[in-house]
């Protein structure tokens, strides 16, 4: 009994150094942006909002947020889109090929960023698409798409296959049973994937960096300050960004719950 | 039931952010249509950035978008992926402007709109393939030496007048390179004593390879801008190969302890000149740009550039830098009659132009370049 | 007919549009980097070719195979860090704390995913520098100074960065979700606690083990920030060899042989894996 008492302890201790190992450099950044010192080190400077003046400065930084917002905005929507579409077809659909179908769907993420980029802006610039904020949408929403699918297929799973039927029995069109079952039973993973694939896009820098060209998002900014002069703006925009993407997804939690509460206080 | 009245807010939602966010939208689609002209930048970093640009964006109410790159053959390939017409104004390491026109990436320039009479260096007007057949494609406006560069507390002021002090035993595993070919083969091969040290037959250019691949086992790590930069000052690396004063001057300027020089075997000289993009809309106002850029203002900002410094190449440039910055102009040498004005280093013959490799073509040394990386 | 012209058009509605999206920029984007590793390069532009060219001169270059060899060395020894050095974590998450706690625990594991990597990277040169955090915090013990920047092990902990939270993730969720009475069973047997973790937990949850495995593999294989960064680019990895490529000289068809070289690679391991995972005991 004490020796399991120990390696709890023990466990505990590893899990907390794990924890430890996991955060230094989000604190340590944290840290920084608040850090009077040009090249940060220890022992540390004095307090100083400087480098979020500065990045409140520039101008660039804030169209790179927009066009980051913008990306991200529209390729969650189109991913989750995308993704929906496939979580439904393999829920409801067998068909022929369909492994190939759904290898096709959940195949993106294996490939490295690196070479998305380099196929991604070779062939839209091809097509005559590339150096644009769609092309980073574009690449984002193939990106996001199998997450989508996933979070939204997990959902899914969960919805009894009768529901449908019932409301086709009860007269409804497969088109309205959707709009009126299928859809309000999938909502709150349509919502997390929302989310989730706007985080995607949000901090995603390889493929964004190849094919944006002029039109930077926040991440590429990030990469060229890491390029160029390297100064703690970058620990200011991140901080800036964390707290956006937290927000984002705290409120998607919190809806998600509020959601499911309800759900089951009406059954 | 309460399924249905859940989905119906949920729509009415939709609509309502919907118009909300076309609403935020507005001032960023109307911005667009505002008289403000965008010029596209494509440079080396820091061109573009508000010390060198703010004061001619507020005068001609222009916005400049900036696109960074690092060495001549990676902005080739930006250019080249990229629509016709892409970038206003390109800020081009000299030796490349030939293949920039080459390709047909760059307009032709109106020699009369550029103060030539008024640059230092009578070489500098005629700098090597910014003319062909008469016709004028690119202008110098900034350049700036290349040699040592090191630690000071780790490297004395007599060691570095060589670049054998790169070999250093102490130094072992604390010496950098700047992430590109030219610069670093540049340096050893006037280590090796070469007159022309882009200019060597085959038998020379083995030798090159020989010296640095014995370098190797010195190395800590190849940087980009950022990396060197920061090597550098957090005393990762001791000394670098393939910079200068460029980098370290930035550093000396926040209190770092290092500097640059041009040791015995020579210096090389790095030169940057601006070019029109071919089908650029904005032509006229590129023009405005670049001639700002040479007049004593700019030629100011332009030396004094937070990112990385370089040299005033107009006399009434140089002028203006005096009475605005002695110290920095002091610093750098570039005070008429001082010993290491860059001119006089020139025609002494301890400088030589940065150029494209003449009988090996650049392919060939950017594969060594990845060989003695992998090495 | 109508009816059934009706239900096909329903039924393609929902599946068209991944076929579309990811025919169009998935597929043939990869195609058309496979046929452009056919291209040649003359004065800094591509033309279109069928030339085995650039195939012949990166398979024939040693440096290639060298940079590969180091590139599948350091993915290889990153994946068996996440994997084992995330065990224990898994393990004290899975059977070790209350649901509660469980939940939070995946929630903090989550947040490394909404901050920057790159961000993430500049912390870690910062902390990792011979003059940074944990060369200070040695010295206060009197050690010191040590610079783990421009070493494969700063190239390690980028990778870990990368992937560990992931790993610790994957790994929890596939240990939690083991049937319990099989745990019991066991320990009535009179089965050791570290037997039991061998031969009854790590079996049971062996599938998703391998594939968080897998996950870290793939990140760290194709990151170019950490070896960059971290590493000194000191040799190149593979990726970083894309970069290097794209950016100098212009030799996109080298990248593009590259990167199909590691799609392969990848596609070999992926499947040797998850074969692997599902293989039979016996």
């Amino acid at each position: 009994m004490n020796t399991e008492k120990a390696t709890s302890w023990a466990l505990y201790i590893y899990i907390a150094i794990a924890f430890a190992f996991i955060f230094t450099p989000i604190i340590w950044s944290f840290i920084f942006s608040f850090n009077s010192d040009r090249f940060p080190s220890l022992p540390l400077g004095s307090f100083s909002l400087k480098w979020y003046q500065t990045i409140l400065s520039r101008p660039e930084v804030l169209e790179a947020a927009w066009t980051s917002l913008v990306v991200a905005a529209c390729s969650s929507l189109l991913s989750t889109f995308i993704g929906f579409c496939t979580a439904y077809t393999d829920y409801r659909y067998s068909f022929l090929g369909k492994q190939a179908y759904l290898a096709l769907a959940m195949l993106p993420p294996t490939i490295p960023l690196i070479i998305m980029a380099l196929a991604m802006l070779s062939w839209l610039a091809q097509i005559g698409l590339s150096g644009q904020v769609v092309s980073i949408i574009i690449a984002h929403t193939v990106l996001g798409a199998p997450f989508a699918m996933a979070v939204i297929r997990l959902r899914l799973n969960d919805m009894d296959p009768n529901l449908e039927a019932a409301s086709w029995n009860l007269g409804a069109s497969e088109w309205r049973a959707m709009r009126e079952v299928v859809v309000p039973f999938a909502m709150p993973s349509i919502i997390a994937a929302l989310c989730l694939t706007a985080a995607v896009s949000f901090d995603e820098f390889a493929v964004a960096w190849f094919v944006s060209g002029l039109n930077k998002t926040i991440p590429v900014v990030i990469l060229e300050i890491l390029q160029g002069n390297v100064d703690p703006q970058i620990n200011a925009i991140g901080t800036f960004v964390f707290v956006i993407s937290i927000t984002l997804i705290v409120v998607a939690q919190v809806l998600m719950l509020s959601k499911g509460k309800k759900e089951e206080t009406a059954q | 039931m309460s399924k249905q009245t859940l989905l119906k807010p949920n729509r009415r939602d939709i609509l309502k952010y919907g118009v909300a966010s076309t609403a935020l939208s507005m001032p960023f689609v109307s911005r667009a249509w505002a008289q403000t002209v965008e010029l596209n930048m494509l440079a080396w970093y820091g061109h573009g950035e508000p010390d060198v640009v703010a004061e001619f964006e507020a005068a001609n109410n222009v916005k400049f978008k900036p696109k960074y790159y690092a060495g001549g053959d990676n902005m080739l390939a930006l250019i080249s992926q990229s629509p016709p017409g892409t970038y206003d104004v390109i800020l081009s390491d000299a030796e490349f402007v030939q293949q920039l026109n080459e390709a047909g990436y760059v307009d032709e320039l109106n020699a009369a709109d550029y103060p030539f009479d008024d640059f230092l260096f009578d070489e500098w007007k005629q700098f090597p393939g910014h003319w062909k057949d008469g016709k004028l494609f690119s202008v110098m406006v900034r350049c700036g030496h290349l040699g040592v560069s090191y630690n000071t507390t780790a490297v004395s002021a007599e060691e570095a007048q060589s670049y054998k002090c790169f070999w250093k035993p102490e130094l072992k595993g604390k010496v950098g390179h700047f992430d590109w070919h030219l610069p670093n083969l540049g340096q050893m091969s006037l280590l090796n004593g070469n007159a022309s040290p882009f200019d060597i037959d085959e038998a020379a250019w083995g030798k090159v390879k020989e010296t640095t691949t014995s370098l190797r086992p010195q190395v800590g790590g190849f940087f980009d801008y950022g990396g060197t930069f920061n090597g550098l000052k957090n005393g990762e690396m001791l000394a670098m190969a393939g910079i200068g004063d460029w980098i370290t001057g930035v550093l000396e300027r926040d209190g770092a302890k290092v500097a640059s020089v041009v040791p015995k075997e020579g210096g090389i000289q790095f030169t940057e000149s601006w070019s029109i993009g071919k089908g650029s809309k904005n032509a006229d106002m590129a023009k405005k740009f670049i001639q700002y850029m040479l007049s004593p203002e700019g030629q100011v900002h332009s030396a004094r550039m937070a990112a990385y410094p370089g040299f005033a190449v107009t006399k009434a440039g140089r002028k203006a830098l005096n009475e605005k910055d002695p110290k920095e102009a002091q610093r750098t040498g570039q005070v008429d009659g001082a010993a290491n004005d860059p001119v006089t280093l020139i025609k002494e013959g301890r400088i030589k132009y940065r150029g494209v490799p003449a009988q090996q073509g650049l392919e060939v040394w950017n594969d060594f370049w990845s060989e003695y990386k992998g090495s | 007919m109508a009816e059934g012209q009706r239900r096909d058009f329903y039924a393609w509605f929902w599946r068209a549009p991944l076929l579309v999206w990811q025919l169009l920029f998935f597929v043939v984007p990869l195609a058309f980097m496979f046929v452009m590793s056919f291209w040649l390069v003359k004065n800094y532009r591509m033309t279109p070719a069928f030339a085995f060219d650039n195939w012949a001169k990166m398979l024939g270059w040693n440096i290639f195979w060298s940079s590969y060899a180091y590139t599948m060395a350091l993915a290889v020894a990153a994946t068996i860090l996440a994997s084992v050095l995330a065990f224990p974590a898994a393990y004290g998450l899975a059977f070790r704390v209350t649901d509660t706690t469980r939940r939070w625990a995946l929630f903090f594991l989550i947040i490394p995913f909404f901050t920057s990597y790159l961000v993430r990277v500049y912390a870690w040169q910062v902390v990792l520098a011979g003059n940074g955090v944990i060369s200070a915090m040695l010295g206060w013990v009197g050690l010191g100074p040590i610079s783990l920047l421009n070493t494969p092990i700063g190239t390690l902990v980028g990778y870990l960065t990368l992937s560990f939270p992931l790993v610790v993730i994957l790994q929890t969720i596939s240990l939690a979700s083991i049937d319990k009475t099989l745990i019991e069973a066991a320990h009535n047997m009179g089965c050791s606690p570290l037997r039991t973790v061998f031969s009854v937990i790590i079996p049971a949850a062996k599938v998703g083990l391998i594939v968080a495995g897998l996950f870290c593999f793939i990140l760290s294989f194709g990151d170019f920030v950490s070896p960059y960064y971290l590493g000194g680019s000191k040799p190149p990895t593979l990726s970083i060899m894309i970069v290097d490529s794209t950016k100098s000289g212009q030799q996109w068809p080298r990248a593009a042989v590259i990167a199909v070289v590691m799609i392969l690679s990848l596609l070999a391991i992926a499947f040797t894996a998850v074969k692997f995972a599902y293989r039979r005991r016996g």
